[in-house]
Formats: C-alpha cells, structure tokens, sequence
C-alpha cells in the first residue's frame, strides 16, 4: 500500500536505459564532442564538459551533452532523475526502492561542481584548521535534556513506550487545546488548517478549490506529526508541560485516528482504548498514504534556449504564440485592477511602516 | 508637541501634493518643498522659450513664466541634531511600507508581509522595509542570555556566547532572501497588482557574520555527520535539515544586516544565511545546531515547503530559488504619462550565483532586446537592470528574462504551469507579464497591469 508510484518508476529505471544508448546531441561542439557515456546513459566525464563550458551546468546545450537530447526534459525526465548516477540527480541512491523507511535523503547534484568546490575548499575535514577556542565545551547530556526536542523520519528521539496515553484520552486533550482552531475533528476553523481530510490532492482546473493537504492524504510521516505538535503547539504556548510527552503521545493517537492510519498491513485502525505511544507510532510511520508519493527536487525540468529574435511560439505569449490571449484581475467598481497598492494606502493601523513617528 | 507638529506638516504637504506637480511649479500651493530656482530678469528674454523651434522632446510644452517662490523650507529653521536619535524617513515616504494581504493567513503571529519592491532603488533594502514570515510571532531575545549550541556527530559539542561568535574571522556579503511563497498567489491565475504583492517576499541585504565552516570545524565534524538540523529559539523552534555539502559552501551565521544589529523580525540576534536557498531554511533566533547522518523529515520540509505536482507526486527539498526577475518600473503601481522615452528598470536574481543577462520583450516574448546593469553583480544578490525604450502609446506586454551564470534561462508562465501545474504553491519562478494599455484607450490609457498567460 505504500511506495506506490515511487516503486513503480524506480522498477522502470531498471529497464529504461538498458542496451539504449541515449542519442547524444550533435548541435554543440564546446560540449558534447568530448561526452563520453557511461552504460549509454550520462557523460562519466560531466565535469570535465561543465568546466569547459565555464561551469554552465544548467545551460541546455550542456545538459542535453550529458543526458542526451531527450533524457531530461520536463517531467518525462523525472524517471532519469531517480537514478542517483545521474549527475542532476537529487535523490540518494537508498530513497529510490527504501522510501521513506530507507532514511530518505536528497543531496547536490554531482553536477553543481560550483558547490562541491567550495564545499571542498571550507571542508570539514581541514587538517589546516587551527580550532581558536572561542567557544565552550557543553556535555551533550546538557543539551539533550531539555534543549534536544527533536524527533527525525526514523522516530530517533521519541519518548519511551510506557510513555502515552489512551486514543481516547487523547481526543479529549485535543479538543480542549486544539479543537477550536482546527475543529473537533480536526476539520479546520478560524483558518487555520485541517488535519483531518481525506479528499483528492490532484485537481487540475483553475476554478478547482486548492486541495487540502492535510495528514492522511499528505504527510508522509507519522513521527513528524509528534515532532511538530510538541515543538509548536498550542500556538500561544508551544511544548506545555501540562500536556506532556504522554498528552502529545495521546493527541497524536487522537489524530491518527480520524486520519484513519492504520497499524499494520492488513489495514487494522487504532480503537478508542487503545494505549498509544511511540510503538504505534513507528508501525503508522509504514502505512502513511502518500509517502511514497515524494521525490527531491529535480529541478530544472526546464533549459530554454536564450532566444533574442522572433521565438518560437510556444515561448510565445499564451504559448500558442499569441499575446492577446491573456488573464486579466478583477476589476474594481472604478474600474482599476483589484489589489493595487494605492487601493490599501491609509488602511493600515497607527505604528504601522514608519508613519506613526 | 512635535507629534502634533510633524503631523500638521505632513496634512500640509499631502495637500499640496494633491494639487499636483503642475501647481506646485506654479507657485499657486503653499509650497513647502526646498528646490527654488531663480530666475533673472534680463535672462528671461535672451532665453525665450520657442515651442516651435524647441528640440523634439520638449516642442509644443508649456513655459513657466511665473516667479519662483521660496518654500516654507527655505524661510524657516530647520529641526536640530538628535531630535531623532535613530534616524527615520521623512514623513513624505509613509506610505513605503511593509504590508500583508488579511486573507493569507488566519493572524499576525504566523504571517508575512511584503517589501515594496516598486519604492526601492538599487539592490539594498532597508531593514526596516525587510520582507517579515513568522512562524509563531517575533520574540525579544536579549543577547546576553542567547546561546548557540553545536552539538550532535561532534568531535566537541560547544556552546557560544554571542560576543563569542564575534570573535571568529567576520565575511559581509550581499544576499537576497526569499520565501518559496513568494508570488504563490499567482500559480492558478492572476488577482494581484503590485510588484510588492507578486514578487515582494523577498529582500536583498549585506549580512555579517561567521562562516559556518568555521565554526562546525571548531566543533569538529565527525565523517559521518552528514546533515545539520539547525533550530530557533523562538515560539516556532523552526527546523530544516541541511545537507553538509550545502552547509560548507558559503553559508554563514549573520549577527548584523545592513551595518547594524539584526532587526528582530530577522532574527535578532543570530540568524542562519543559507545563499540563493529557501528562506525558511534561514533559522531565525538560531540557538541549536545538531549534526546527524539524516535529514529530520520534519513539517516544514514535508508538509509544508514541498511542492505538489500534476500528477499528484510531491517535490521536497527544494533548496535553490531558481533565476527570476521582474520590472519594477513601470509596474502596476505606475501609470505611463504619455509615448517617449521610458526606462524599463528591474531586479534580477539567482539562487545559483551571478545574473549573466536580463533581456526584455515588450511583444509578450516575441523578441527580446538585452538590458544593461546599473548595480554591481553579485552572486546569490538582486542586480538592477536597466534597458532605454521609446513607447509609442500602443499596447505592450512587457517581461524581462534572466539568464544566470549557470546558463540557466526564466521559463514563460505557461510552460512551467504546463509541468507543475496550479497547486504548487511555491518557486513560482516563471516570468511576469505587465500589460502597458494603449494611450488612446481613454481613462485606462497607459494603465498598467498583471495579466497572464
């Protein structure tokens, strides 16, 4: 159930570029004269054709000599993406088939040699590094115990087990300090967001309401959620003794439940006596519903040329190459744009900006 | 007294500012502006001003002929030294402020306002026009009590005083700051018009502080500390997970903004500088920053902060803010006074390093024409640019396109909307459109306005 479309790209990696040489481009001779690829995938010598096009990493003529002409354009590029030998890749090689439970990590494309350099250059490992004793020594057993406040995607940090509280117990807690910010039921008020929904993240129109990304239908982790609401929440006093480890353990339990996060594989739900704590938690942590659903960033799916003189159409205006067909704001009763700033002028209150000096 | 004072001067001098520029040469308002010319008599004939033989520009314009009269500021003595121990701008400028739009967020504590990029020259913003994003409000740290704390994967887990941080080796460099929000409100079509609304979440100021090489190598970095979880001290205790990698490139703990103490809002008195990346991961108030071997997946990193696709696939550690730029004059908040000469200004900026180019279409990217800089060009920082035009008074559709020096060139609107569709939310990075309406279009004539393609 989970790692959906995560494990379906990645076992299409598998097969994607195999016995294929990716064409390569022929339009640039500063570059791809010199590509050499590695299993008829990228440029093994990237660096050297990114020095050479004085560090343009992101130029299309250097991108298409390292990818090949069609590996990497747009969102069809994303599958190539995920291979962590790509030299644009964000993704580190245990995401792709560990999810989220193979301690996901992005890292800096091999490819931003720009950032490596100086990484390398300010590197931690200096031998050079005369430590000039400015600061002082702290034992980490003084940080952890109140300062450390942090719980990570692997659940390093969460109470004890024999620390929680029951679901119901739980729901109590949170409808006295959460509920009237975001709902009973953690549907949402005042603004402020739910926490509970479990609606279609995807809508594709722009007179479609933005989705709602609430925990069951987008977090991709079940800890963080315990992270969050200690280190935040309530809003006016963040991490309150009077609730506790226990009562942020039980709050969770709450949430989880009408988040409907089951417990095992076979789809099990957290009942209203049950005893939650950190246990529960971690086994939730599995079955969130959309964690497979996340990539790193890997950007730029975009590398325009620079085009100065009659552009082709589709960088044209509405990107059919017309300009008239455009989207304008709404329109004041003066007939003015709305949201133009001289419309607000004098609206705010005294002590604002620097007018109540 | 002086309240009142300033006050009455300022209602005084907003009226003659209604009456018009035209009124004021005039001399028929009370005047109380400081630049006079005079004008002598014997002059007046040999200079006679011919509109038929004026050169092009200035043919068929009006002569003044009326004697300049000295303003209320050239009659009077001005105020002394120290009736504003810290300086403040003149009460003309009230209206270059900060603001939010209500609707954003449900209070002030956890909000954001906008810097008026259309007010600004250069590429310096004063702190007090700095973008403000809040979390969980803006805390009152005092210094002496505030520690920062490097601990985790360490050789030496240590804590600093701030006099402490001020005497490691100090770098100052000039940065833009911007929130992946910014111009989120335009992702599934256009409603704002104001450059501080569209591109106003950002600012661009010089920073000093220590490098943060520095100090991780002070507490010593063990090989398998691989990410840092820095954290504020604040109400929100913000958290972002930073790879090493990013860390010892130039990121760098700020103490000062603009030759002077960080401003609260900013972080006072510690705040992180991560250059050209997401400013969320700047961690204001910054107290605590844990080295481990993963990254922490926490909420502004997962549920917040990452970016939901078409196809219902998320982003997330989106680092860098990608190249963009926008005209801030003419811009909505501007109306053409007429065909001529105009030049087109702006800000450009990477995440990435340098800006390399700026051009401008004003045909909706048909063609495209390079400006020139008048700022220096830094990395990760706005580069003003400039480019002369000559309108003539019929519809335009102006837009500028960065190129940086990573070769990496601004996308239309339509052809990032095309690959991420509407609810992104965030790196809305396309290029902007502000439509110049023909001069003849009677009142809206050279009104000028967002729209969208």
């Amino acid at each position: 159930m989970f790692n959906t479309k995560k494990t379906i790209v990645a076992a299409s990696i598998a097969t994607l570029f195999t016995g294929s040489a990716m064409a390569m481009s022929g339009s640039s001779d500063k570059a791809a004269a010199t590509a050499e690829k590695i299993d008829g995938k990228y440029a093994a010598n990237y660096e050297e054709i990114i020095r050479k096009a004085d560090g343009k990493y992101l130029d299309k003529e250097v991108i298409e000599a390292i990818l090949g002409k069609d590996a990497a354009h747009g969102r069809d590029g994303l599958e190539g993406k995920l291979d962590p030998n790509n030299p644009y890749s964000f993704e580190v090689a245990d995401s792709i088939d560990g999810g989220n439970h193979g301690n996901a990590q992005c890292k800096i494309p091999a490819a931003f040699i720009d950032v490596h350099d100086n990484a390398k250059a300010n590197y931690y490992h200096d031998a050079d590094y005369v430590a000039r004793g400015f600061g002082t020594p702290i034992a980490e057993s003084a940080v952890q115990a109140k300062w450390n406040i942090t719980v990570d995607g692997d659940g390093r940090g969460l109470p004890d087990p024999t620390v929680g509280m029951s679901v119901e117990e739980g729901g109590k807690l949170y409808v006295q300090f959460c509920g009237m910010c975001h709902g009973e039921f953690g549907e949402g008020a005042k603004g402020y967001l739910p926490l509970a929904v479990d609606s279609n993240l995807v809508t594709s129109s722009f007179d479609d309401p933005a989705p709602i990304k609430a925990v069951g239908n987008f977090w991709p982790y079940a800890v963080t959620f315990f992270d969050y609401i200690r280190r935040t929440m309530p809003f006016w006093t963040p991490n309150a003794p009077f609730i506790g480890d226990a009562g942020y353990m039980g709050i969770t339990g709450y949430i989880m439940q009408s988040n409907y996060i089951p417990i095992d594989a076979q789809g099990t739900e957290l009942e209203d006596d049950t005893f939650y704590n950190s246990e529960l938690l971690m086994k939730q942590n599995k079955f969130m519903k959309n964690q497979g659903n996340f990539f790193c960033d890997h950007r730029p799916v975009i590398h325009n040329a620079r085009c100065m003189e009659n552009c082709a159409d589709e960088q044209v205006g509405d990107g059919t190459g017309n300009i008239q067909n455009f989207k304008q704001a709404r329109r004041l009763p003066d007939g003015t744009p709305q949201y133009n700033v001289p419309q607000r002028m004098n609206e705010d209150p005294p002590g604002v900006g620097h007018s109540g000096m | 007294m002086t309240d009142k004072i300033v006050e009455k001067v300022a209602v005084q001098t907003e009226e003659s500012r209604n009456q018009g520029r035209r009124a004021f040469l005039k001399g028929t308002a009370a005047v109380a502006g400081g630049v006079m010319f005079t004008q002598a008599a014997s002059a007046a004939d040999a200079a006679k001003f011919d509109p038929k033989k004026a050169v092009a520009p200035y043919a068929g314009k009006e002569e003044i002929t009326e004697v300049l009269q000295d303003g209320a500021a050239r009659k009077t003595l001005g105020f002394g030294v120290r009736k504003y121990p810290y300086g403040m701008p003149s009460p003309f400028e009230k209206e270059v402020q900060r603001r939010t739009l209500e609707w954003l967020t449900p209070d002030s504590m956890a909000s954001i306002t906008m810097t008026p990029l259309q007010s600004l020259h250069g590429i310096i913003t004063p702190n007090g026009l700095h973008f403000e994003r809040f979390h969980g409000g803006v805390p009152t740290i005092n210094p002496d009590e505030h520690r920062l704390v490097i601990h985790g994967l360490v050789e030496r887990p240590l804590i600093f005083t701030m006099d402490d941080l001020k005497r490691f080796p100090s770098i100052s460099r000039i940065h833009f700051v911007e929130c992946p929000a910014n111009g989120a409100m335009e992702w599934k079509g256009v409603q704002l018009n104001s450059v501080q609304w569209t591109h106003g979440m950002m600012s661009c100021v010089e920073y000093t502080g220590v490098r943060l090489s520095d100090l991780l190598k002070e507490a010593g970095i063990k090989p398998e500390g691989t990410w840092l979880i820095p954290e504020g001290a604040d109400a929100a205790a913000l958290t972002r997970s930073i790879p090493i990698d990013l860390a010892m490139d130039d990121c760098f703990v700020a103490y000062a903004q603009n030759g002077e103490a960080l401003r609260r809002e900013q972080g006072y008195p510690i705040r992180l500088v991560v250059p050209g990346c997401e400013a969320n991961m700047w961690i204001k108030y910054l107290r605590r920053i844990q080295v481990t071997d993963s990254p922490a997946q926490h909420r502004e990193e997962t549920s917040k902060y990452t970016e939901l696709m078409p196809d219902g696939t998320s982003q997330r550690f989106s680092w860098y803010m990608e190249p963009n730029s926008v005209i801030t004059y003419p811009s909505p908040d501007f109306k053409m006074e007429g065909p001529g000469k105009y030049y087109l200004r702006g800000l450009a900026w990477s995440g990435r390093g340098k800006v390399a180019h700026v051009d401008i279409s004003v045909d909706g990217g048909k063609n495209w024409k390079e400006a020139h800089f008048t700022s220096p060009v830094l990395s990760k920082a706005w580069t003003r640019f400039e480019l002369e035009w000559d309108w003539d008074g019929k519809e335009a559709f102006l837009m500028s396109r960065v190129t940086d020096e990573t070769g990496y060139v601004q996308p239309p609107m339509p052809q990032m909307r095309k690959l991420e569709g509407t609810n992104n939310v965030y790196h809305r990075t396309a290029m902007v459109t502000w439509r110049v309406h023909a001069w003849d279009e009677g009142k809206n004539g050279g009104m000028i306005e967002n729209v969208q393609y």
